[in-house]
Order: C-alpha cells, then structure tokens, then sequence
C-alpha cells in the first residue's frame, strides 16, 4: 500500500501542495491529471520520497515516513521497491542505453535480466537503438529506455513522470498497452499524464488536482460524468484542443 | 655543430639535466595530482571551510606569478627564517603548491557542479552510496576533467624551466650552460624544443586517446 495522508509541500510562504490524500491502488493504475504548474510533479517527487513535505504521512507498505522529518532520525527510503521514472529522463551519458538498463540490476543482484530485457527490447522496440549512448537517442528513444531501466527493477510502486511527451502514437499504444500488461504482477502505477484516453480505458482510479489540491478523484467515469466544474471545464478544454 | 652534433657531444649534460627535470615533474605531478584531487573533493564537500581555502589559494597561485612566488620561497622566505633550502626542493615546493591548488580547484569545481539529477537517478534505482561513487559520478568526473588535467600537467612541466633561475640544473639550465660553452643558441634551443616535443608528445598523445575513449559530447538532442 502506498498512501499519503494530509501532506503539505512548499518551497517557499507559497504552499504547492494542500493536504493531498490518495492511496494507490495496489496492483493497478492511477493517473493523476491537471493543468501545467499544479503540483503534479512535486507530488509525485514527494511520493517518490525525494522531496521532504512541511507536514503529513507518506506509508510505503509498512514503513510510514511523518513530516515534519526528525533531524535524528536515519532515513531509508525503499528505493527501488518504489522507482520514478523522470520526466527528464535523466540517463546517465557515460553509459549506453542498454548499459543504463543493466547498471542497477546487476548491482541490484536481479536475476535473469538477460531475458527479460530482450523481451523488453522487443516490447518497446529499443533494438536498432540500444547500444547507442543516451545523447545518440531521441527524446521518444531515452524515454522508452527510461521506463525499461525502471521496469527492469522489478518495482512494488512505479511512479511515472509523463513518460510518453516525447512518443508518437504508434510508441504511446505499445507503452500504454506494456503499462496494462503489467496488471497482475503486483506493481502500482502512478501515471502524470495528460492522455485522457489512457486514463480512461486503462486506469483503475483518477485524480484531478488544480492549484495544489485534489479536487476530484475517482474511477475512471469522473472523465465521463465530472462532478466539479473544475474537472468539466478542463475536460472541455482539452477536448476542444483536440 | 648540426642539432644531432649537439645532441651526441653533450648526450651526458643533457642526460643529467632531463632526469632532473624528470625528477621535478614527478614530485609536482604526484602531488598535484594525488593532493589536489582530495584538496577539490574535500572543498567541494565543505564549501565553507575547505572550498573557500582551495578557491583562495588557487586565486592567489593563479594571480601572482609563479616566477615571484619562487624567487620570494628562495630568497626573502629562507633569509627570514634563516634556513638554507636546496634549490630543487624550492622549486617542488613551489611549482607543488601550483599544480596542487590548480588542480584542487579544477576537481572542486567539477564535484560541485555535478549534476544532481544522475544522481537522484541512481538512487530511486536502488544504487548504494558507493555503486553511486563508482559507477556514476567517478567515471563522469574523470570524463570531464581529462582534458583539464592534461593541459594542466603539461604546462607544470613547462614552468619546471622557471626551475633554472634558481640555479636547479634541469634541461634548461643544462642548454644555456652548454650554449655559453660552444654559443650555438639556434641549434641548442632547437634541440631543447624537439627534446619538450618529444616528451610532450606523449603526453599529448595519451591525452587524445583518453579523450577519444572516454570523452564524449553529453549533450542530449
């Protein structure tokens, strides 16, 4: 179970996030969705224990991290049990992309990565490109390699960071499809995402957020039947955009 | 006299004053590299403290010349305190405390301006603190700082010339000794360039090989 309970977050007197609660839904997808610069990112990068909120609970399993964090108290964070896959990537250049993918699992002592990762490189097409260096690769390219390494770590919780900006459509359906594939192997996904189609079919719960709060989660119909305006004015928004 | 003449007649003199030279480098290079290296690393983990000290020293080394500081740690420092210093322990010292604080603010810049963000990779990828040193930030750091650290060796063992003003019988010294003897400057400071090609050759060469093996252009389209 990976749960945050009433956390607050801000960089500066400017609060970013305001008493955020959601659960993950254990072996499943959630997608949080909202407009740019409204927290979705912090969220996640506080989720992924990577920021340290003003106040509040995030619970990873058994371990429960409180906010304010007690300077005396060593903090472990289960990393990569719950992995993120950025929103820039971040793949280390000296390496190549296949070496990117291998560096954590054979420090990590996962077995049978060999096959697995040729099983990964035929599901996201990685093959013409993955002896290449991260800065020989596009954007679409990294960001497929990017979610193989995070896979790779055989994760409990996936956090992804709009994983699919860079990805043509045909890359997004074999993405998006891997992403459902892997209902039943015990991982959550939490999914940015600003495709509303993948939150709607694939998704098991969704969470709307504006100006730092949630202001509308549920399951997948709140895209079809919103409750708050909010939520209906975004989704007209983007419907007439596209 | 032809260069080889030259070269063949006072092979011994010259011999002499290249193992000298030799000498001075291996001290300034091992100390530079060795020191500096932990100088940049402990600076850029303590930037208040440390840092502020590499990045002083190495202001001050790289403001006043090298030439005043090993006239002023030859003259002036060993009559203040009275103490007689052999000129190429002078000379170490002082082309040492060059290399070291060079070095150690090449490396403390790097360390400092490493990007977090590989390193925040490695860590929600379950990397340990040491898998993070070894494989991550090492090998970037030594990508980066090849090409810096090798123009940097390269002109300590051109400043071990300074060396000779201070009576150290190293390579050039050795030349313009030779030179008063026979007066064949043109041949003498011919052969002394071809003898810094050919040590410098090298060097130069291992650069761009290291360069090329592990120097890359990072930069994502």
């Amino acid at each position: 179970m990976l749960e945050v309970r009433n956390l607050n977050f801000s960089y500066t007197d400017k609060p970013l996030l305001k008493n955020i609660n959601l659960k993950l839904t254990p072996d499943g997808i959630t997608a949080l969705i909202g407009p740019s610069g409204c927290g979705k990112t912090t969220l996640l990068r506080c989720m992924a224990l990577l920021d340290m909120p003003q106040s509040g609970e995030i619970q990873v399993d058994d371990q429960v991290f409180r906010y304010p964090w007690a300077e005396n108290v060593i903090f472990t964070p289960p990393w990569p049990k719950l992995t993120t896959v950025f929103q820039q990537l971040f793949l280390w250049p000296h390496l190549t992309l296949r070496e990117n993918i291998l560096l954590p699992v054979r420090r990590r002592h996962i077995a049978d990565t060999n096959g697995e990762l040729d099983a990964l490189i035929d599901a996201f097409d990685m093959g013409s490109f993955i002896d290449n260096y991260p800065n020989e690769a596009s954007l679409g390219q990294r960001q497929r390699v990017a979610l193989a390494r995070a896979v790779m770590l055989k994760p409990r919780y996936l956090l992804l960071d709009e994983i699919t900006s860079a990805l043509d459509v045909e890359q997004i359906a074999k993405i998006l499809t891997y992403l459902k594939s892997l209902r039943g192997q015990n991982i959550g996904i939490f999914i940015i995402t600003h495709l509303l189609g993948f939150a709607r079919h694939a998704s098991d719960q969704v969470i709307f957020m504006v100006n730092g709060e949630i202001e509308e989660s549920g399951g997948p119909d709140i895209l079809k039947t919103p409750k708050t305006e909010r939520l209906f004015n975004f989704l007209s928004v983007i419907a007439a955009a596209s | 006299m032809t260069v080889l003449n030259i070269l063949i007649t006072y092979h011994m003199a010259f011999l002499q004053g290249l193992r000298v030279t030799m000498e001075l480098c291996l001290v300034i290079w091992t100390t530079g590299i060795i020191l500096g290296i932990t100088l940049g690393v402990v600076g850029a983990n303590a930037p208040h403290s440390w840092g502020r000290f590499t990045r002083a020293m190495s202001f001050a080394f790289s403001a006043i010349p090298t030439l005043v500081v090993l006239f002023w740690l030859h003259y002036p420092a060993q009559a203040v305190f009275n103490v007689v210093i052999d000129p190429f322990y002078t000379a170490s010292l002082t082309l040492s405390l060059v290399n070291i604080f060079g070095v150690g603010e090449m490396v403390r810049q790097a360390v400092r301006d490493f990007p977090r963000q590989y390193i925040i990779a490695g860590r929600v990828c379950g990397l340990s603190s040491r898998d993070l040193v070894t494989h991550i930030q090492l090998p970037i750091l030594f990508r980066q700082l090849i090409p810096g650290l090798m123009v940097q060796q390269v002109g300590m063992l051109h400043a071990t010339l300074f060396a000779s003003l201070i009576s150290v019988e190293e390579i050039f010294r050795v030349s313009q000794r030779i030179n008063s003897t026979i007066y064949r400057p043109v041949e003498i400071y011919t052969a002394l360039a071809f003898f810094f090609l050919a040590v410098c050759l090298p060097i130069n060469l291992a650069a761009a090989y290291l360069k090329r093996r592990y120097t890359r252009d990072f930069s994502e389209r």
